[in-house]
């Protein structure tokens, strides 16, 4: 098994408030992480931090062996954070081209007039028309995608991932999740679990109905992600 | 080779400057051509509003388009912060270098080579202050705040000591005490060099300046290459 991303003991702060602490897990090339928790709980923070973008206050990661900064050169990575993201002024193709250089989209109109949908999946169609892809940081990547254009992302997620990148990503959207990530990241305020698929479920694969009954128990009650899932 | 292709290519198409200014830049060509037509002579003249405006187009600000996510692709692409750095700011002057590379050439055509001033070493002292100290001081500050900031310093100096402080060319030995007041009247007013051939004092006077615009250039992009840059919305 080739360790892809390694996370130790991390702890993150924004000045003094303490984001999350002690979070640790083990990636592989071909896995999938999926990071869960409440708004506010470190989801974004986490990523970035896996991104190389933001330092640690203690702990550490790596990726194949070396510190982000160090890795992302010789890594492929894609990562995207939302259409929130995206530079409204740009025209939707010209972002487009900015990923493999390959044309994404034909559309010119700039990505402010685009719907929030279009936008999400232009910027994700840029970030995974990377190559080579040997990690992939997705903040949130199913939101505001319509069915069709969801059932395309998680398909070529699972492709991607077959073909040996690790991927991490975070979502709310826990039947998304569900099956297609090999560790689950359970971030809560003061505490941070990992269970991987066989300490969910003993048979069979993890649900979203799993995953939140999962977390309602971490969290000593019924709480909102059941909602949406 | 690869990596400087690619950001060139990406601040082309997120360009720092708003393409209003970069039309604005236009504007003011056209003008300062148009001068210079009439009377080849007010070439120092009409590029002053050239350099007052690109002292706000350098001063485009880094870390709040890093901080919205803006420039994800490129940390996320392995390319060197520093060159990151660099090459975003060759982009956010690259408009008022252009400007002052007609205007200048077109002087030169004008006067049949007879008077360079745009080319004389105290308009090149001005563009380079004026290029690069809004930049590296509007690196961690919100758009135009460099340009802001070093116009109220002009206003309040000029309000406060005179026009004599636009004038500072008259250091005549290189004498510490006879250099401070030029050196401090460049630092606050650069675009008062333009068209000056400097003579060695005057050289000495504009060296602090150009030393500090250097260092803090320096500074700046060590920023952006330690600096962590978390998402604004993440906090």
């Amino acid at each position: 098994m080739t360790l892809a991303v390694s996370v130790r003991s991390l702890a993150m702060h924004y000045g003094r408030r303490l984001v999350f602490q002690d979070v640790s897990f083990d990636l592989a090339a071909g896995q999938a992480a999926g990071v869960v928790g409440p708004n506010g709980s470190g989801k974004t923070t986490l990523l970035r931090a896996i991104a190389g973008c933001l330092t640690p206050r203690a702990g550490e990661i790596r990726i194949n062996g070396l510190t982000p900064r160090d890795a992302i050169g010789r890594t492929g990575v894609g990562y995207f954070a939302g259409e929130a993201t995206l530079p409204g002024g740009v025209r939707a193709a010209h972002w487009g081209g900015l990923g493999a250089g390959d044309d994404v989209t034909r559309e010119s109109r700039r990505l402010r007039t685009l719907s929030r949908g279009t936008r999400q999946l232009l910027g994700l169609r840029t970030v995974l028309g990377r190559h080579p892809l040997g990690l992939i940081l997705l903040d949130e990547p199913w939101e505001g995608l319509d069915p069709d254009a969801g059932r395309w992302l998680s398909t070529m997620l699972e492709t991607k991932r077959d073909r040996g990148a690790a991927v991490v990503l975070s979502s709310h959207r826990l039947h998304d999740l569900a099956g297609l990530c090999d560790v689950y990241v359970f971030l809560l305020p003061h505490q941070a679990v990992v269970l991987r698929v066989h300490e969910i479920v003993s048979v069979g694969a993890v649900t979203a109905e799993h995953l939140a009954s999962v977390f309602d128990r971490l969290r000593g009650g019924t709480m909102s992600l059941r909602a949406t899932s | 080779m690869r990596d400087l292709w690619y950001l060139v290519r990406f601040f082309h198409v997120v360009p720092p400057v708003p393409s209003m200014m970069v039309g604005t830049f236009v504007t003011l060509t056209i003008a300062a051509a148009l001068a210079m037509v009439s009377d080849p002579h007010r070439a120092s003249g009409a590029l002053i509003p050239v350099l007052v405006l690109q002292s706000f187009a350098a001063s485009s600000g880094f870390s709040l388009p890093a901080r919205r996510g803006h420039y994800d692709l490129l940390f996320t692409r392995g390319s060197s912060r520093t060159l990151i750095a660099l090459v975003h700011w060759m982009a956010s002057i690259v408009s008022g270098l252009a400007s002052w590379l007609v205007l200048a050439v077109l002087e030169v055509v004008m006067t049949a080579g007879a008077s360079r001033s745009l080319f004389a070493s105290g308009t090149c002292a001005a563009l380079f202050v004026v290029s690069t100290l809004p930049w590296a001081v509007t690196v961690a500050l919100p758009r135009f705040s460099g340009g802001i900031g070093w116009l109220l310093v002009a206003l309040t100096a000029v309000t406060t000591f005179s026009t004599g402080v636009m004038e500072p060319w008259t250091a005549t030995s290189t004498r510490i005490e006879e250099l401070a007041w030029p050196a401090w009247s460049f630092f606050i007013y650069p675009v008062g060099a333009v068209g000056q051939h400097l003579a060695r004092p005057q050289m000495v006077a504009v060296i602090p300046a150009l030393t500090l615009a250097v260092c803090t250039m320096v500074v700046a992009c060590r920023w952006v290459a330690h600096r962590d840059i978390p998402l604004e919305a993440a906090q």
